[in-house]
């Protein structure tokens, strides 16, 4: 039976993706429909025929000469053979997928440390709240939480760029350029990059640690309020065994299922972030796409993300499937 | 059947009397409620400052041909200074992007409930081919980045604000619907809805009358929620510069200051400012949407109201709902496997 439903999941997946990929083929015909007129307007000195051989030569470069399905099968040949996603309109025409590399490896590192950030001081909060159900640390949680959920990240990232990075000059307020080109694996160029990735990642972790926070908190009064609780009290266990082993373990469960979503949250909040302070990820460089009609690109990128999004909540489904014995697999949702 | 006729106009009058008099009522009960004298009053204050924008505003906020005040601090003439590039006062600039944040926020969140509603009610109620296809769609719509695809897509349709509007909307409706269908299956099951089904009711009549009223406080509640969120994501498109280019709004204003000096020369109040706006907006349509849920269903749990908006934002809020159903109807049991399973 589970195993029948993970395969099932899987395929589910793939069949998304699939529809993904294929809106990511048609939204950028919707704008662009030649390429070739749209960046090559005619120069003066130029006659028709002459404009006629730049078109066609722009065409065949990006792809454009062959009929729409056509276009379509290239664009599939290329993603799953040679890993292509086509060329963008920059000037040299790189590839769309060495432009993305470039930028993936810095991109990850302001998510990966966000997320752990708001993961493990969130649990932390959270499960101090809970212990502590109505006294002081509790409200305060939930006073801090009402102001922070209605503060959008790109404000509180102004903020600090404001008066940590202008005004205290503790941290930078723009991302140095010298972190990306004189970056080696070295010790102080490691410490460049957290330096200057500390506001960005602070003021994107507030919303996740509040979020993780009041997710533990309530998992965990939930947990508290079970049998299996009351009969690991009632055989005598140790206060610490019971929260440690019995109620954490099992409050961690729907946490680890709620990352799945929010991993899709983070990653399309990142731009606004990223943009703030000029960091040199994907976020900026899908706003230079959109800033140029560079759609190959910006399509690329969005292809990325939206599979990134997929495997992260494939991935956290199957955890859950195979952590939780409770779980009855059938129709979801 | 010898009823009288009554003239229409009477009619009409009598219809609007009993809304517009119900809506009173709605109005009060929330006022009542003792978290809902600060959402009410700051939401109805951000509707009066964003309909008589004209009158309050003391200077006009799209002028900038003045270049002789260019960046004043605070002073009783500028209550926020200008702007360092263009001269423009920035206490004007702040009540007229009350008017965008409002519109964008109410009109699309009212409309995500609306499209949101039908698609759920149709794919619970109806099921098979049209259940399976417009829970398809969702699952499609929450995979892909929100943000990046309205750039997108205002890349490829324009930048207006009823455009950006649309967007969100298109976008936008897959959460909720999703909860819609899994509390239409529980109501699905009741015996109200059997009974209006072996009366000949027809399908459009059970689902109008006897389901979405079954849904209305979920609905209403998502409205408000969804609104400060539209509100939070369109402060965050412009102020990526990718908003209404004619048009001042919160996120504008943040973008302007940020660009135009207001960090190099300490001009803080610039940017707090704009932030007040839409700390505010959001903040008090959140707390009106819980207290709205509370007043609508009594028998859902009380609880404290940001816990709700985290559970909600989690999707473990319609848990709660069944939770409530469950004195009344006995059904939760078959709306918890159906949410979850």
């Amino acid at each position: 039976m589970k195993k029948s439903y993970i395969v099932k999941r899987i395929l589910y997946s793939v069949f998304i993706f699939f529809v993904v990929l294929t809106l990511n083929f048609f939204i950028p015909r919707i704008g662009v429909d030649d390429p070739a007129e749209r960046y090559y307007p005619p120069q003066g000195n130029m006659t028709d025929a002459e404009y006629e051989i730049i078109k066609q030569l722009t065409r065949e470069q990006y792809g454009f000469d062959v009929s729409t399905p056509e276009q379509y099968w290239n664009y599939l040949t290329d993603l799953f053979l040679e890993g292509n996603m086509g060329t963008s309109f920059r000037s040299g025409s790189p590839a769309v997928t060495s432009l993305i590399i470039d930028r993936l490896p810095w991109t990850l590192v302001l998510s990966v440390s966000t997320l752990l950030l708001g993961l493990v001081v969130g649990i932390l909060i959270g499960v101090i709240a809970a212990m502590k159900r109505g006294r002081w640390q509790d409200t305060m949680l939930l006073n801090a939480s009402t102001i922070m959920v209605a503060l959008p990240a790109f404000f509180i990232a102004l903020v600090f760029s404001f008066f940590l990075g202008f005004e205290a000059e503790i941290f930078p307020a723009y991302t140095n350029p010298d972190m990306v080109s004189d970056f080696s694996w070295s010790l102080d160029s490691l410490r460049m990059v957290a330096y200057n990735a500390a506001l960005p990642v602070i003021s994107m972790a507030f919303g996740s640690i509040i979020g993780y926070a009041q997710g533990t908190r309530n998992a965990v009064i939930a947990v508290t309020g079970e049998d299996f609780i009351l009969t690991a009290r009632s055989k005598g266990l140790k206060p610490n065994t019971i929260r440690y082993k019995h109620t954490l373990r099992n409050a961690m469960l729907p946490i680890v299922t709620s990352l799945g979503m929010s991993i899709s949250g983070l990653i399309g909040g990142q731009v606004v972030i990223e943009q703030i302070f000029n960091w040199h990820g994907m976020g900026t460089l899908f706003l230079e796409a959109n800033n140029t009609n560079d759609y190959p690109l910006m399509m690329g990128i969005m292809l990325l993300l939206s599979a990134f999004t997929i495997v992260a909540i494939l991935f956290t489904d199957l955890v859950y499937v195979l952590l939780d014995p409770r779980v009855t697999v059938g129709e979801r949702r | 059947m010898t009823e009288k006729k009554i003239p229409i106009h009477q009619r009409t009058f009598a219809f609007l009397k009993k809304r517009i008099y119900g809506i009173g009522r709605f109005f009060k009960r929330i006022w009542a409620h003792p978290k809902g004298k600060i959402g009410l009053s700051v939401v109805g204050l951000l509707v009066i400052v964003a309909v008589f924008a004209p009158w309050i505003a003391p200077y006009d906020p799209y002028d900038v041909a003045d270049r002789t005040t260019k960046g004043l601090t605070p002073s009783l003439q500028h209550p926020l200074g200008t702007t360092i590039n263009t001269g423009q006062d920035v206490f004007s600039m702040l009540i007229y992007g009350t008017r965008i944040s409002l519109i964008v926020g109410v009109t699309a969140g009212v409309s995500i409930a609306f499209v949101g509603a039908i698609l759920g009610v149709m794919a619970g109620y109806i099921g098979g081919f049209a259940d399976n296809l417009i829970m398809r769609t969702v699952d499609v719509l929450l995979v892909i980045p929100s943000l990046p695809l309205v750039i997108v897509l205002t890349n490829v349709f324009g930048r207006d604000y009823w455009i950006i509007i649309f967007i969100f909307v298109a976008l936008g409706w897959g959460g909720l619907s999703r909860n819609i269908r899994s509390l239409v299956l529980v109501i699905k099951n009741s015996n109200y809805v059997k009974a209006a089904e072996l009366a000949g009711a027809s399908r459009w009549r059970i689902m109008t009358k006897h389901i979405l009223p079954g849904t209305s406080h979920l609905l209403i509640m998502s409205t408000a929620l969804g609104s400060a969120g539209i509100m939070v994501a369109e402060a965050g498109l412009s102020f990526l510069g990718l908003g209404d280019p004619t048009r001042i709004s919160w996120g504008r204003m943040l973008a302007d200051a940020q660009g135009g000096g207001a960090l190099l020369f300490g001009h803080w109040w610039w940017i707090i400012a704009p932030g007040i706006g839409i700390f505010l907006a959001v903040f008090s349509f959140m707390r009106i949407g819980i207290v709205m849920e509370e007043v609508l269903n009594p028998r859902m749990k009380q609880s404290t109201g940001i816990h709700k908006i985290f559970r909600s934002l989690s999707g473990k809020h319609i848990d709660e709902v069944f939770e409530s159903m469950d004195e009344k109807t006995g059904l939760a049991a078959t709306g918890r496997s159906a949410s979850k399973a």
